[in-house]
């Protein structure tokens, strides 16, 4: 369902990743495995329509162009993202944030039933309904960054990070929540420092380094290869980090 | 004394919340503070005199072309204007300051022609000037309907911000504009349409200010001032704060113009928002963020 070909973007001369190329098969969770800095966040903006990849890039979703359509375009058509840092918005309640997250044209059938579905995933958010976003646990605020995206009836949900700053028993709900998710036949790319619980997750993966795919595999091959190792030992990120 | 005094501060500050909510509207959402905003009120007072005293129109109709005409032509001033100073400002200090001097410059442009066209003379027409008792005082039944119809429009916005999804796009472009893209929401046309509709409700509060004050071309700085206190007394981006100090603005000056010196009155209003800033610069309902 996307198919990414020769994605490259550069911030000036630097390039941030060179001529990538990936897929994802309906319902498949995707992990994208690199240290800090080798291009991954990179490539989930260019998905978005947040930064613009260079001429000759392609991302088609369902055999459609996502790159040069503005960015809520982008979440008409289904792809939703939910960045490193989560992007909620704190000053509002959580009911706010879903009421936002349904904004697009296409998510409003079936809101009454996502926003119950998003309640029975995070019970949690249920209870604080009110709240304000800002006032809650780092935890808390990443469910309702991804229950926000959920609204959206996305048909490929991008995660950027999602267990940063957050307590390893925390990082733990928020993979089977994840889990959850994809049991439900979702699309997922998700990019992640945390590898062990990603590849857990994932069917399958792709190892990037300074910018370039070097490897990809089914998650349980990735599990047990060697570069994978040597990407998390530190190797790519000396050269990568920016 | 003490009850008519206050009823007419608060019907003044019925329309200064109406402006005030304007002008929160295009600096709030949109990021543009805009100096011309008295002059919009004026040029739709104007307006109103011309129409009365030509076609025999009343205020009220006039009102119910204002709004929409406002509207326009602040959507107009937006893509014209303020649309390239969005589009390089390259963060928001920048735009701030850009759309300032931008907008000053408009000032004197539409100034300009209205003092023109009308000369500098004040103005000002008769329409419901018969009096109304109201629990005992008298008050003129134009200002009555100015006060009603105001806080109707303000408390109808109100209620759309923050109890609709159309509202709660707007808030989250004012709260959080780098987020608002993640849910769809088109930044540049929320911030046109605040403008526009900040536009609006100056044009609307300009006729109904007609109905009861004398005005003149040269006069929107004046009330562009009162707003700007307004806005930042009630809390940037706060709407109901900004109401509430709006009336808040119209009785104290009504008081100091009635028990005081009608001269002083311009002065209070100063010394209270520099007793604001020193006190509490977030507003009088602003909440400290960190």
């Amino acid at each position: 369902m996307l198919e990414i070909n020769n994605l490259s973007i550069s911030y000036g001369a630097h390039l941030a990743l060179d001529g990538a190329a990936l897929f994802a098969a309906q319902g498949e969770t995707v992990a994208i495995l690199g240290a800090n800095g080798a291009g991954k966040s990179s490539l989930l903006k260019s998905l978005t329509g947040m930064v613009a990849p260079q001429e000759g890039s392609s991302a088609k979703l369902f055999g459609e162009e996502l790159v040069g359509r503005p960015a809520h375009e982008i979440v008409e058509r289904g792809v939703i993202a939910v960045p490193e840092g989560r992007g909620v918005f704190g000053e509002m309640s959580v009911e706010e944030n879903l009421l936002l997250g349904a904004n697009p044209l296409r998510a409003r059938k079936g809101e009454q039933a996502r926003r119950d579905e998003v309640f029975d995933l995070f019970p949690r958010l249920a209870e604080r309904k009110s709240q304000l976003v800002r006032t809650m646990s780092g935890g808390e605020q990443q469910m309702v960054a991804i229950g926000r995206a959920l609204m959206s009836r996305p048909d490929l949900l991008l995660l950027d990070e999602p267990s940063l700053g957050l307590a390893p028993i925390v990082i733990g709900q928020l993979f089977d929540a994840l889990a959850q998710i994809k049991s439900q036949g979702l699309t997922i790319l998700i990019v992640e420092q945390n590898v062990r619980a990603s590849l857990q997750l994932a069917d399958r993966g792709y190892l990037i380094e300074a910018g370039r795919i070097t490897g990809s595999g089914t998650a349980e091959d990735l599990k047990s290869d060697d570069a994978v190792q040597h990407a998390f030992l530190g190797g790519a990120s000396a050269q990568g980090a920016s | 004394m003490l009850l008519t005094t206050l009823m007419i501060g608060l019907v003044l500050g019925g329309t200064y919340a109406l402006v005030a909510l304007g002008l929160s509207m295009q600096y709030g959402i949109a990021r543009i503070m805009n100096l011309a905003h008295g002059e919009f009120m004026i040029a739709a007072a104007f307006c109103a005199y011309v129409l009365f005293n030509g076609a025999g129109l009343p205020p009220l109709v006039t009102l119910l072309i204002a709004l929409p005409l406002g509207y326009g032509l602040s959507w107009l001033v937006y893509s014209v204007m303020m649309h390239p100073l969005v589009k390089r400002a390259p963060n928001r200090g920048q735009l701030e300051a850009d759309s300032i001097l931008a907008t000053f410059g408009l000032l004197f442009i539409l100034q300009g022609i209205m003092l023109l066209v009308f000369g500098s003379d004040f103005t000002s027409y008769s329409y419901l000037n018969h009096p109304i008792n109201l629990w005992g005082t008298n008050i003129a039944a134009n200002r009555l309907v100015a006060f009603i119809v105001s806080l109707t429009l303000g408390l109808g916005l109100y209620v759309l911000i923050t109890r609709t999804r159309w509202g709660a796009t707007l808030r989250a472009v004012a709260l959080s504009p780098a987020s608002a893209p993640l849910v769809g929401i088109q930044v540049d046309k929320v911030a046109r349409q605040a403008f526009a509709i900040g536009g609006s409700l100056a044009a609307g509060g300009g006729v109904l200010v007609s109905m009861f004050v004398t005005f003149s071309a040269a006069g929107g700085v004046v009330f562009t001032m009162k707003a700007l206190i307004v806005v930042i007394m009630g809390g940037t981006g706060n709407l109901m704060g900004a109401i509430i100090a709006g009336l808040a603005l119209g009785i104290i000056e009504t008081f100091v113009t009635s028990y005081i010196d009608p001269g002083l009155s311009l002065a209070s209003v100063y010394i209270l928002f520099i007793i604001v800033l020193l006190w509490r610069p977030q507003g009088l309902f602003g909440t400290a963020r960190s």
